[in-house]
């Protein structure tokens, strides 16, 4: 916590200076713009060097990547309030300016969304019960799959009936098929869960007692299945908006580099 | 109904090559003649002992019997030959067949970037050929060898050990590294003794326990004493007078982490049931008890259970408030708590006449009393705050010093972590992010550099060591054989067997077999990085962490 007061102390400071200085340019023959300018681009450049610095994990000298994400939150919102100081409005105008303002404002709104998604998510997953590698996460789906056959399989010799069979063929097959109610695990919702219940408790008057055991045992596999879908969902959230927020980034520092050389051609 | 033969204690014998002609042999040898064999039960005989808790193992001029910071679980008596005891400051790592750890510079840190491959596993395997190894008859057996015997023994101190010398007894019974390096000077014959065999050996002869007493009265207690808090004070006649009355007692099963493995499916309850007790709740204190080594439980009758209140490792101690108010003149005095234990567990106990002799005397007439009674907030936990150190008690994770802590509140599944393991290790992770997990913690399969490091038992070469200058256990990969016997040993099942490929990417096999080769790969704690563990640092939400239980538990994550 000290460490994170220290940043955000620094950052107000840097963020006083530079619009203290902009302020006082225009007495000494300088141009506002041009000093939150280049601060802006410093901070927009120091953003990025997150990435480099997460590959280079065996250089003690960079620092911990702890530390880097904690600049790099809140460096994200110090370059927000530069590009605002930068352009003295929430709004440019221009085609050329409208287009990086919007690809700033992505890159910051997706960064918020990443940052709160990962302090929402991981406490989801962990209350979920299970816990699952991403990438294994379709062969553990086919292991259900197929131990919910053998118990279907079981079922249809020991009973003789194929009721149980018949309704997994009928609907839960699809459930257990792939990871399903996407959307719905992304909220956090209870869809998967009732749906479920729903499908076995339809079909619990049309069995046996032997069956019902059969069936007991399939609704603890599509339970646990439930909870490996929502792995699922929330891992690839958790990984996917960063295949938004890089791209935009990338953009953003290229447009940057292309307005700095635009500005420095034709209006300086 | 499906039978079996009752499991009897030799159904494995160390050597399935010792025959009876061999033993017959062995009972003509002077130290051995000595034996009593009529003290020993019929259930044990001594005969059996020697054919089935020995073997003999012959050596050739310049092999290394034990090493300096092994751990081993058998003692040797030579019977012919001569070895040598390389004295104070030993034989040089790379001698003994171990990794010098060298850390790295900036550049050569740097130059992992494009160091890394994508094909797993790659070994230049050029390097293999001039290892200082020597093969046994089959592919799990080998000897690491000194080259120049002559050169080494210009070079070094060392102290002649000749027909009749026993050695290695000391660390065998009391599961500690061994304190030096003993290699042959000659051919040799020498009558290797699993730590079964010698326990039978010190219970039913007096000679052997006498000897065996003696020597770990002479080289080792007084040492353990001094280093103990409460006998620091007392001056050397003291001490000895200490020493002397001191009882050695072990517990439990030298080879824990077998029936460890067996146990993982029973519940807790059953668990502590099953476990050795070496002090009971509501006794009368009769001496203070020192852990030598190894693990013990701390429980208090819980319902109708038990509740783990803390451990105690090597160098803690137990009973020395109840054994002080006794002494005062309370009444009634007894044990607070059962202790249990956990696996295996070297115990010393000090009689209460002795302590009442020689320290509460001491603390009375310098009016300071050192007594550290059981914290008493450990007996007001409730079962929710004490239920992480009762997992960790269980699972046996507290004989971790650098256990992989994840938390899994904090973790986002980023993989950060593998991915920089991997990027320090050429391309191969040395970790999975999966474990056990309690509420919102997990333990994940990374080497956890155990306070009793099972998997270096019984290693052929020495390759797995510990690095005496960090404490972490390494492998040397110049000197594994691939026989799997520290990963079948590990019981938290975090050492894993790689098939080796050379530089464009084949598999490397042997030409005998065409089987392929293996090497044991495990967590370094990326020694040679300067920058510590690269998961850690790699972890941009601190959600991972290196922890020693007995640290983390003083507050780091309790209450949390």
């Amino acid at each position: 916590m000290i460490r994170l007061w220290a940043y955000i102390l620094l950052a107000l400071l840097f963020f006083g200076f530079i619009a203290y200085w902009s302020t006082f340019a225009e007495q000494f023959l300088g141009h506002p713009s041009q000093i939150t300018g280049w601060a802006l681009f410093a901070s927009v450049a120091f953003l990025s060097l997150f990435s480099f610095r997460k590959r280079l994990p065996f250089l003690k000298i960079l620092g911990s990547a702890s530390r880097w994400f904690l600049l790099h939150a809140i460096g994200g919102f110090l370059a927000l309030s530069l590009f605002w100081l930068h352009m003295g409005s929430l709004w440019p105008t221009g085609l050329g300016d409208e287009i990086m303002a919007t690809l700033f404002y992505a890159v910051t709104l997706s960064g918020i969304i990443g940052l709160f998604l990962e302090k929402l998510y991981p406490h989801y997953l962990t209350r979920s019960g299970v816990e699952c590698i991403y990438e294994r996460i379709p062969g553990e789906i086919a292991e259900i799959r197929s131990n919910a056959e053998e118990v279907l399989v079981k079922c249809a010799e020991e009973t003789g009936s194929d009721t149980l069979a018949q309704h997994y063929l009928e609907t839960l097959h699809w459930f257990f098929q792939r990871p399903r109610f996407f959307l719905n695990h992304a909220f956090m919702g209870q869809s998967a869960q009732h749906w479920v219940r729903h499908q076995c408790q339809i079909l619990e008057r049309y069995l046996d007692e032997k069956e019902r055991e059969y069936l007991k045992q399939i609704f603890a596999l599509a339970d646990y299945k439930r909870k490996v879908d929502f792995h699922y969902v929330a891992q690839r959230i958790l990984k996917g908006w960063l295949l938004i927020h890089l791209p935009i980034s990338v953009a953003v520092i290229t447009l940057t580099f292309w307005h700095l050389i635009v500005v420095h051609v034709y209006f300086l | 109904m499906a039978t079996l033969s009752r499991p009897k204690r030799w159904d494995t014998p160390f050597s399935p090559d010792m025959t009876d002609e061999e033993v017959q042999k062995l009972l003509e040898f002077k130290e051995i003649a000595a034996i009593d064999k009529e003290k020993f039960p019929a259930s044990t005989p001594l005969e059996g002992i020697l054919k089935n808790d020995a073997r003999t193992v012959n050596y050739q001029s310049g092999d290394i019997v034990i090493r300096e910071g092994d751990y081993g679980n058998s003692a040797f008596l030579i019977l012919s030959g001569d070895l040598r005891v390389v004295l104070s400051p030993g034989l040089p790592d790379e001698m003994l067949g171990r990794t010098k750890i060298k850390k790295k510079s900036f550049l050569e840190a740097l130059s992992q970037l494009w160091k890394k491959t994508i094909i797993p596993e790659v070994r230049d395997t050029e390097r293999y050929r001039d290892r200082s190894l020597r093969r046994g008859s089959d592919s799990s057996t080998a000897q690491v060898f000194l080259q120049d015997v002559p050169a080494v023994l210009d070079s070094n101190k060392t102290a002649t050990l000749g027909p009749g010398a026993l050695f290695g007894e000391l660390a065998a019974l009391g599961r500690l590294p061994r304190t030096s390096s003993v290699f042959a000077e000659t051919s040799a014959t020498v009558l290797e003794i699993r730590w079964q065999g010698l326990r039978e050996l010190r219970k039913y002869d007096d000679g052997w326990r006498e000897a065996i007493d003696k020597r770990y009265r002479e080289n080792a207690l007084n040492a353990f004493l001094r280093a103990t808090q409460l006998f620091s004070h007392l001056n050397d006649d003291t001490l000895q007078a200490v020493a002397d009355t001191a009882l050695f007692e072990t517990h439990g099963k030298f080879d824990w982490h077998v029936t460890y493995n067996k146990m993982k499916d029973l519940d807790n309850a059953s668990v502590i049931k099953e476990e050795p007790v070496i002090a009971s709740e509501g006794d009368y204190p009769d001496g203070l008890l020192m852990i030598r080594a190894g693990f013990a439980r701390v429980s208090v009758k819980k319902g109708n259970g038990r509740q783990t209140l803390t451990y105690l490792k090597a160098g803690d101690y137990y009973g020395d408030d109840e054994l002080y108010r006794a002494w005062k003149g309370e009444e009634n005095v007894s044990l607070k708590v059962t202790i249990t234990a956990l696996g295996y567990v070297d115990v010393l106990r000090v009689p209460s006449n002795s302590i009442e002799e020689h320290l509460f005397s001491h603390w009375e007439a310098s009016n300071e009393k050192d007594v550290a009674p059981l914290d008493i907030e450990l007996f007001d936990q409730t079962l929710a705050d004490g239920s992480l150190r009762e997992w960790t008690v269980q699972e046996r994770f507290i004989n971790g010093t650098q256990t992989m802590m994840i938390n899994l509140d904090r973790c986002v599944r980023c993989d950060d972590c593998v991915r920089a393991c991997s990027d320090t290790h050429q391309g191969n992770p040395r970790f999975i992010r999966h474990g056990k997990t309690f509420d919102h913690w997990m333990v994940a399969n990374a080497c956890m550099h155990c306070a009793d490091p099972v998997c270096m038992i019984g290693c052929p070469t020495g390759a797995i060591h510990r690095d005496l200058s960090g404490g972490m256990v390494i492998i040397n990969d110049d000197t594994c054989i691939g026989c799997e016997t520290c990963a079948n040993s590990c019981p938290y099942s975090n050492i894993r067997m790689a098939e080796i490929r050379d530089s464009e990417g084949r598999f490397v096999v042997d030409p005998e077999n065409q089987k392929p080769i293996l090497k044991a790969t495990k967590c370094d704690l990326c020694a040679g990085q300067r920058m510590g563990p690269a998961c850690v640092f790699a972890c941009p939400h601190e959600a991972l962490k290196r922890v020693d239980f007995r640290e983390a538990f003083s507050g780091v994550f309790e209450g949390k």
